[in-house]
């Protein structure tokens, strides 16, 4: 409407005015044109200071200004302005159009019709924008999904592509079309562009070439209603037997505050079923499932939430995830300062799982030392590790109650350095030696620790002794640590009936960036009992209690209660969930599109840990059919020991990619993952018309973007463009029926105004 | 009687006197300390339980408080353990006793435990604790102890400790089970047994997955080595023992 309104007053459409020049083609010499209006000018000041001197001085200023205005105006269209403009010569030039023939063309949420339908009617051969634009240009149509490949019509696509890849689209599209006189490219999409490309490269390059992009947007920026899974988050591997939570976003229209049971599979079998609320508004939610791993090995996991009435779209509301589970068994050194029962307990607690196991170091007296759960006679035979080697053997270290002292300056950098360069987990027990009573204020494992280590006064000689009752932070309830029964909801009664523990270190505050899971209330409280933080490559968590064994042994807590099991089992997976080994390697993807490439990147250190860069790493890559095809990793020198290759799956499964690594003959480990090649569904997720990305890519070409509605105008606009084979054309302004009508006005002005002050 | 004859049969019985007077001495009132302050990582935790009834201080309560303040300060000496210095007891009847993962026991061949102390010490068990039972002789306080035990577990039978048991090398290194006599025997130098123990026993009780839950050591007594640790006529032999295997006792059910 306001652009229709704009037309009418200045006889051209704004675009018009945004390509051309400003230029005036008087046959008069500007310069003559312009005395001529200052001579006016001063005429018209004298007469009016002459004649009118009666007038107040504020009066004769209006009437001079307005006559001012009318002056400026004629010696404007006397100077014969014109708009200068690039256009294209008709039927040189070709014209791309791009088309989407991705499968989120066929929502149909266009008054019932699908997107497909409105592209093909809008660009339909006999329409009137292809007539009109066959009469300007040569006119190209392509598809694009994955690839771009031409097509006869937009009449003739069916709406099947997997995936939309607009910046591969707009690449090929530019070369395809680089030796023919281009004038532009349209692109018909919804925008919602899945293969997680760039387009600032082929935008770019576009730009530099003078190319513009027109964009036309087609379909609704939200699915009214609908229920999407957009996003399943779990953990790449887990250990058997784990407890897992799924992390997933819910985004929903029309639906808010419905309550639908999400469901989660395990190759076809039902691991978990939660009750979740529903959101609204399309904001997206986060909800979580909770379920325990159980058979070894890749595991396709299927998330869904049955298809409501009336939905939109159906595909989106099923999503998958593929996790492997790990027999492996996780081996952790626990360094006890003194004896006390938190050993007995925790050794207890774990001893059925077997998937830990839990070397104990405790110091019975001084330089006395009980191993238990040793491999052989020789491992700690020494006491504490005094190696690097030694020490990064294990892939979790818990620290009880010991003293800073204890150490030498290099163990305590040591036990740093397990934490951020090995990557391990590491497990701060509360106790009387123990934080800021152990003297670890000023050490490198108070950077470490995710708490602050506050130093105990020195006058403080008595004990310091807190009973507190322990509380999950509410926005924790759903970490894996806390879950102690099946649902948060069990979970949360079950933390609130459980018996109060003892502190002996009052530790209050947490780091920035650390999350705390667990605090408790007491005497002098709150203090913090659980908390947990990233640092470097791995993992740090303070457990500050000094008597978590009381949820195993109190009076209150029944024979068959598995609550101190389960807290310590999950504990500690949770401590060495994630911590690398020597070799570590990741996928681009855990599930990609046959033909899609896959970048395989490892990282190799040794036995320390330090990242080495010329070693030999290889893939091994085992299809669905059991055939084995070899892949090489290179260094990629951006990351000192970071390897890397693309590989690309020809066939749908699971595929098995084993790597490798070593130096000179000595191997340096080896490493298992998965990755699952099929229709990931992508072109069912965010769905939604992205306006957003098509405004830019028509923005940063120099293209304009247009609706259904608005694209009458597409075949004139596109005309005006300075690529491809153009021509000059001016197009007149003086006759713009914005300046009659200014030109009436002020004269109009004028002579009422005279006609009450009795000049006339 | 010839002169000859009674002279050493008086001295004996003045010995005999002279030492049962200084055990009345030593022995002091079995009761809690005024304060028992918290957050010790170790209470060495007398079992109060029912007995049958005699004239004197209850069964539980023998060696105390003597025996259980010197060998913690023994414990404390020898190991890093952050213990309580003091006597400490609670009975098998008090919620309070699933608090205290180590518990002590004396004198059970006289036990005759009400079905609450029954339960109490069944559930205790079962939950994680670990029971040392200590100075009881002979085959007829053996016989009662068992019976009592077959009330509270009676899903797990008695085993005789094999030497190679983890326990005898949790500190030191036990290599074989000493009789341990009482003091007066003890400072006499002769006979170590009483009643028809002649044996010293380890003997314990293990749960279904072969968990020492209750050790016992029959026919041996541990608390008066350690009561009578100071005195320069108990043989040094005994405490020195009754030591170690106590050290190892706790430090076991600390661990395992």
């Amino acid at each position: 409407m306001a652009e229709r309104l704009f037309e009418l007053l200045f006889k051209y459409r704004p675009l018009v005015f945004i390509r051309g020049d400003l230029v005036f083609a008087s046959p008069v010499p500007l310069g003559v044109v312009l005395g001529a209006g200052v001579v006016a000018l001063a005429l018209a000041a004298i007469a009016y200071h002459r004649r009118h001197a009666t007038l107040r001085g504020r009066d004769r200023a209006v009437l001079l200004t307005l006559r001012v205005g009318v002056i400026a105006l004629l010696v404007f269209c006397l100077s014969a302005p014109a708009l200068r403009l690039s256009t294209v010569v008709p039927q040189q030039n070709v014209l791309g159009i791009l088309v989407d023939d991705s499968r989120s063309m066929r929502v149909a949420d266009q008054d019932g019709e699908t997107r497909g339908t409105v592209a093909a009617r809008a660009f339909a051969p006999d329409g009137a924008v292809m007539r009109a634009l066959a009469e300007r240009f040569r006119v190209r149509v392509f598809r694009f999904s994955e690839s771009l490949e031409r097509a006869d019509s937009v009449g003739g696509l069916d709406f099947s592509g997997r995936r939309t890849d607009l910046a591969a689209a707009l690449a090929a599209a530019r070369r395809e079309l680089s030796t023919v006189p281009l004038a532009g490219l349209v692109v018909v999409s919804d925008g919602a562009d899945n293969a997680g490309g760039t387009l600032a490269e082929p935008l770019l390059a576009l730009a530099a070439d003078r190319i513009p992009v027109h964009t036309v947007g087609i379909g609704d920026e939200r699915l009214d209603p609908d229920v999407e899974l957009t996003r399943a988050s779990v953990p790449r591997s887990v250990l058997q037997g784990a407890a897992v939570v799924a992390e997933l976003s819910v985004r929903a229209t029309g639906f808010g505050g419905r309550t639908v049971p999400l469901i989660v599979e395990d190759e076809g079998r039902i691991v978990s079923q939660t009750e979740i609320r529903l959101p609204d508004g399309g904001e997206p939610a986060i909800v979580r499932a909770h379920f325990v791993t159980s058979d070894p090995g890749p595991r396709r996991l299927r998330f869904s939430i049955p298809v409501q009435d009336g939905e939109l779209l159906a595909e989106n509301n099923t999503t998958e995830a593929l996790l492997v589970v790990e027999r492996r068994v996780e081996r952790m050194l626990y360094f006890e300062g003194e004896p006390r029962f938190e050993v007995k307990f925790l050794r207890r607690a774990v001893a059925d799982d077997d998937r830990l196991e839990v070397v104990t170091l405790l110091r019975t007296a001084e330089d006395k030392f009980l191993r238990l759960g040793v491999e052989d006679s020789t491992e700690l035979q020494a006491g504490f590790p005094r190696t690097r080697e030694e020490l990064f053997r294990y892939r979790g270290l818990i620290l009880g109650s010991v003293e800073a002292s204890f150490f030498t300056h290099d163990q305590l950098q040591m036990l740093a350095d397990f934490v951020s360069v090995r990557g391990g987990g590491l497990l701060a027990l509360g106790g009387r030696h123990a934080f800021g009573a152990g003297g670890w204020t000023e050490t490198p494992l108070a950077d470490v620790l995710p708490v602050v280590v506050e130093p105990v006064a020195t006058s403080d000689t008595g004990r310091f002794f807190a009973e507190v009752k322990v509380e999950p932070v509410p926005t924790s309830l759903e970490h894996p640590v806390l879950q102690l029964r099946s649902t948060p909801e069990a979970s949360a009664a079950r933390w609130d009936s459980l018996p109060a523990l003892s502190l002996v270190n009052p530790v209050r505050e947490a780091k920035p960036g650390a999350s705390v899971l667990l605090t408790g209330t007491g005497p002098g409280g709150p203090y913090i009992v659980l908390a947990a933080q990233r640092y470097g490559r791995g993992r740090a968590i303070a457990l500050t209690p000094q008597d978590s064994w009381i949820w195993q042994m109190h009076a209150d807590i029944p024979l068959e209660d598995q609550t101190h099991e389960t807290f310590w089992r999950q504990l500690l997976r949770y401590l060495v969930s994630d911590v690398p080994q020597p070799l570590t390697a990741s996928l681009s993807a855990d599930r990609v599109e046959p033909g899609q490439a896959l970048t395989i990147t490892a990282e190799v250190a040794d036995s320390g840990y330090v990242r080495l860069n010329g070693a030999v790493v290889h893939a091994t890559i085992v299809d669905p059919a059991g055939a084995s095809q070899d892949v090489p990793l290179r260094w990629t020198v951006r990351r000192d020991g970071e390897y890397q290759a693309t590989w690309t799956p020809s066939m749908p499964g699971i595929h098995e990619v084993r790597i490798a690594a070593s130096q000179g003959n000595q191997p340096l480990g080896e490493w298992t993952t998965y990755v699952e090649a099929g229709d990931v569904g992508a072109e069912y997720f965010g769905a939604g018309l992205q306006e957003g990305t098509l405004r830019r890519v028509a923005e940063e070409t120099g293209g304009r973007y247009y609706t259904p509605a608005t694209l009458r105008t597409l075949p004139e606009d596109v005309s005006f463009t300075e690529s491809g084979a153009t021509v000059v054309e001016y197009r007149d302004l003086w006759d713009m029926p914005i300046l009659l009508l200014l030109l009436v006005g002020l004269l109009s002005t004028e002579w009422s105004l005279r006609r009450r002050w009795g000049l006339a | 009687m010839r002169p000859v004859v009674l002279l050493p049969a008086i001295c004996l019985l003045a010995t005999g006197a002279s030492v049962s007077h200084a055990q009345m001495q030593r022995r002091g009132l079995c009761e809690p300390p005024a304060v028992t302050p918290p957050g010790f990582a170790f209470y060495f935790t007398r079992a109060v339980y029912s007995d049958y009834a005699r004239w004197g201080r209850p069964s539980w309560a023998t060696d105390c408080p003597e025996a259980d303040q010197h060998f913690v300060f023994g414990l404390k000496r020898l190991t890093n353990i952050d213990a309580f210095g003091l006597q400490h007891m609670v009975s098998l009847e008090d919620s309070a006793l699933r608090n205290y993962p180590f518990l002590y026991a004396v004198e059970v061949g006289r036990m005759a435990l009400t079905d609450t102390e029954a339960e109490g010490l069944r559930n205790y068990l079962l939950a994680g604790g670990f029971l040392v039972v200590d100075d009881f002789w002979g085959t007829r306080e053996w016989a009662n102890f068992a019976g009592e035990m077959e009330r509270v577990l009676p899903e797990y039978p008695i085993v005789e400790l094999p030497m190679d048991h983890p326990l005898l090398d949790t500190f030191y290194q036990i290599d074989t089970v000493l009789q341990v006599p009482n003091v007066r025997q003890g400072r006499w130098g002769g006979r170590t047994w009483e009643q028809d123990g002649y044996v010293p026993h380890l003997r314990g009780i293990l749960d279904g997955e072969g968990r020492l839950l209750v050790l016992i050591s029959w026919n041996s007594d541990l608390g008066d080595a350690w009561e009578w640790a100071d005195d320069p006529y108990y043989p040094i032999l005994y405490s020195n023992y009754a030591y170690r295997l106590g050290v190892n006792l706790v430090l076991y059910g600390m661990t395992h």
